[in-house]
């Protein structure tokens, strides 16, 4: 090979040289840019469904990790608990017309409490998961039965949004949360184990759709089919008066 | 390292090949770390679990995350097909050796993980069967070694 040659060779190397660093120098930066925003991003960050909780299958471990919110006297012998989920039209049914008489008539007056466990249906509402998880970051800052109403009362507008996210920091930051926190707590995986243990914990007892209200007393719990108020307080009030005919 | 036959050859196309599949596996690898530490939320899965599979016992090879080990054999690919494309180092038979030994080794590891997620997890992570398709196409990219260390050595 002539000196001549080889010089073109070289030449010609040098070239395909150059078109490989042009393509890795792409790469490079379609690499970074997509990792970068991944890791930079809050959307990345905000646990929107269920996770992998360990030891779910062990009864024990699931009572332990599934946590309700309880509203009144935590003494109360008579529970009013509600698996619901915060995109269900029904849902929003019982804590728009039906809790409100609730509270004023049976929780206040210390006959019950209220309890509610997250119950969010995943494969049809989009946004529940999250939205259990938002009512938890406000109780963060003791503001979850607010957030929770507010949630219900605007059910319809964020339900029909592509990404909820803002609109639920909207909310925090209308109640005069602390946002910053909020949104820290929004968009990381905080509240989603004890949420996907109240999932799994509804499974176990049965609860196939919401809202499903069961009330409980000395360690027996009736699944209430009809949830207005006046069968509730019915049926309540039947539960505290003393057995005249045993 | 070095063991230049006669003329400078062109730079070998199968070399070129595996420093850009293996780049494009070291982004693969370091978002898997990345979710590893923390640092990306969940990964995000249109189909399969990555979730179950990162967060399996497997995950880790003696506390080591296993995306890490990834990021390593990338890199140690990517480093190695770029010297090798350098003029003095288009022949060398260290370099052949190296790419190919290292490109099977990485093809037999991904092969176990792979059997791990459908045989021992029973999940898939979309993330790691791109990275066993690229360790693939790298192995593949590196056959033409073979030749390179034939023809060294007569």
């Amino acid at each position: 090979m002539s000196r001549s040659e080889e010089r073109r060779q070289a030449r010609d190397g040098g070239g395909d040289m150059k078109k490989l660093y042009i393509v890795l120098g792409v790469v490079a930066v379609i690499g970074i840019g997509a990792v970068g925003y991944t890791v930079g991003s809050g959307s990345g960050g905000a646990v929107s469904e269920p996770i992998i909780v360990e030891g779910l299958d062990d009864i024990n471990r699931l009572v332990e990790l599934a946590q309700g919110m309880t509203k009144g006297d935590p003494n109360a012998t008579v529970s009013i608990i509600e698996f619901g989920d915060f995109q269900c039209p029904a849902c929003q049914q019982f804590a728009t017309q039906v809790k409100p008489q609730v509270e004023l008539a049976l929780i206040e007056s210390g006959k019950a409490k209220f309890i509610y466990y997250d119950w969010p249906i995943i494969e049809a509402h989009q946004h529940a998961f999250l939205a259990a998880r938002a009512a938890r970051c406000a109780g963060d800052q003791d503001q979850y039965w607010e957030y929770h109403d507010n949630l219900f009362r605007n059910q319809t507008r964020w339900a029909t949004e592509v990404n909820a996210e803002g609109t639920f920091i909207e909310y925090a930051s209308s109640l005069g949360l602390d946002e910053g926190e909020f949104a820290s707590c929004l968009r990381s995986d905080r509240h989603a184990e004890v949420v996907t243990a109240n999932m799994e914990l509804g499974m176990q007892l049965g609860v196939r759709g919401t809202p499903t209200i069961i009330v409980e007393q000395g360690g027996v719990p009736r699944n209430i089919l009809n949830w207005d108020f006046q069968s509730l307080e019915a049926y309540i009030d039947d539960l505290l008066t003393p057995n005249e005919g045993a | 390292m070095s063991e230049v036959t006669g003329a400078v050859p062109g730079p070998p196309l199968n070399r070129m090949l595996v420093s850009v599949l293996s780049l494009i596996g070291f982004f693969v690898a370091i978002y898997l770390w990345a979710h590893n530490a923390g640092l990306t939320g969940p990964i995000v899965c249109g189909v399969g679990d990555c979730a179950t599979v990162q967060s399996s016992e497997y995950a880790r090879i003696g506390g080591v995350p296993v995306s890490a080990i990834g990021v390593g054999g990338y890199t140690a690919l990517f480093l190695l097909s770029l010297i090798g494309l350098q003029p003095p180092q288009r022949a060398s038979r260290t370099i052949a050796a190296l790419l190919l030994s290292g490109s099977a080794f990485g093809v037999a590891f991904s092969g176990y993980l792979t059997y791990l997620e459908a045989a021992v997890i029973q999940a898939w992570c979309q993330y790691c069967v791109a990275s066993a398709i690229i360790i693939t196409l790298i192995f593949l990219a590196t056959l033409p070694e073979i030749g390179r260390l034939k023809a060294s050595r007569t």
